[in-house]
């Protein structure tokens, strides 16, 4: 689901082009370290989508948010709140049984699928035969909200993963199988360059023609968020490490 | 009520059992190319589709799902939307050593849907989550 994300990023810089495309775009895995923003991004992209007119969202983690993320001030209306649904699967089989289960379920479509936290729910078997089932169901089940919702509608699927800064064997492994199913990532990486506010780089790559993408992401001390983007930089090293590690496998 | 059948009925009929005859020749052709790509998962492919092992599982909610039954006689089950089978061939080479395209059972049902023959079977909603949440 790359797109919202894209429109997310684009209208928050306001340096963006309008893009007006319904096309969701390929399942998208938003990657980072622990308190990169990745919540507060997938958070952006459900309040997004749930302002297109769609149908409603559909945010699964396994906690409640401690508290919403702030957006970006235009986006927090409490109307866009109302669509976006919560669930809060406390363990694997439970969101199995979730995704399992979703065509069971009456009332409008979800327009996105979102799940916040993918690490929460692999923990037992990191590269098994299990993680490999849990990522084709997400895709399955956004696809069957897709088949639903009739010829011109689409559903997008956003899954946040956290890395760890150095990855190991195992973790590379399981990065290279759920890159299997989610041809998009957005890395989120804190940013050296910008003191006091806590600030991240996003990069996009939406595994597509489009050439790779990038934003800085600012949280202020009341919370809220803004974005700008950052013209196309020459790769550097750090990022360079995460994108080659997935090249390897 | 006619016994025998109109006669505009009868050459209509033979018209498809000809342009049928030309379609299967057509296939023919079309079948080493598909040995080229995928190697023997081709042949295997085809006989499982010959043997009718693949069958469209749906409900009315229209989620679907396929299951296979391998020559050993295993029920795999495939979801067609991803790409995913739940036979260890699959998890083995296609996700693992990145070397295979497909796995026998997802090939035979991209191919039981291009030649749209399958056995159908209709299950209820919660039958179908059951189907899918056994199957891993």
């Amino acid at each position: 689901m790359a797109e919202v994300l894209r429109r997310v990023l684009n209208r928050g810089s306001a340096a963006g082009i309008a893009e007006n495309t319904a096309e969701s775009g390929p399942p998208l895995l938003l990657l980072g370290a622990p308190g990169s923003g990745k919540t507060a991004l997938l958070f952006a992209a459900a309040l997004e989508a749930a302002g297109e007119g769609r149908g409603p969202v559909l945010f699964l983690t396994r906690r409640p948010l401690q508290s919403l993320p702030r957006g970006t001030a235009r986006t927090l209306e409490p109307w866009r709140l109302q669509k976006i649904r919560f669930q809060y699967p406390p363990s694997t089989q439970e969101l199995l049984q979730v995704l399992c289960s979703a065509h069971e379920s009456t009332g409008p479509v979800p327009s996105l699928l979102l799940l916040d936290g993918l690490e929460e729910y692999l923990a037992e078997d990191p590269a098994g035969q299990d993680t490999t089932y849990l990522a084709a169901l997400l895709l399955d089940t956004a696809a069957y909200f897709r088949q639903r919702a009739g010829p011109s509608r689409q559903c997008g699927l956003i899954v946040t993963l956290q890395t760890q800064e150095e990855a190991d064997g195992g973790e590379a492994l399981q990065r290279a199988l759920l890159q299997r199913y989610f041809p998009a990532q957005c890395w989120l990486q804190a940013d050296e360059a910008s003191p006091g506010a806590q600030g991240f780089r996003v990069g996009l790559e939406s595994g597509g023609p489009r050439p790779r993408a990038e934003w800085l992401v600012t949280f202020r001390p009341d919370g809220e968020m803004t974005i700008t983007s950052r013209p196309n930089q020459t790769r550097e090293p750090s990022l360079d490490k995460s994108s080659s590690s997935r090249g390897q496998l | 009520m006619a016994v025998a059948l109109p006669a505009v009925v009868e050459e209509l009929l033979n018209e498809m059992a000809a342009a049928m005859r030309e379609c299967a020749r057509s296939m023919a052709f079309l079948f080493p190319r598909l040995k080229f790509v995928f190697g023997s998962s081709a042949v295997q492919a085809l006989d499982l589709v010959d043997r009718q092992s693949i069958t469209l599982i749906s409900s009315p909610s229209g989620r679907r799902v396929y299951q296979v039954i391998g020559s050993s006689g295993k029920t795999y089950t495939c979801l067609a939307s991803c790409h995913y089978c739940s036979c260890p061939a699959f998890a083995f080479s296609v996700l693992r050593k990145s070397d295979s395209l497909l796995c026998k059972h997802l090939l035979a049902v991209y191919l039981s849907q291009v030649m749209r023959t399958c056995q159908q079977l209709s299950v209820s909603d919660k039958q179908l989550t059951d189907i899918l949440m056994e199957k891993k």
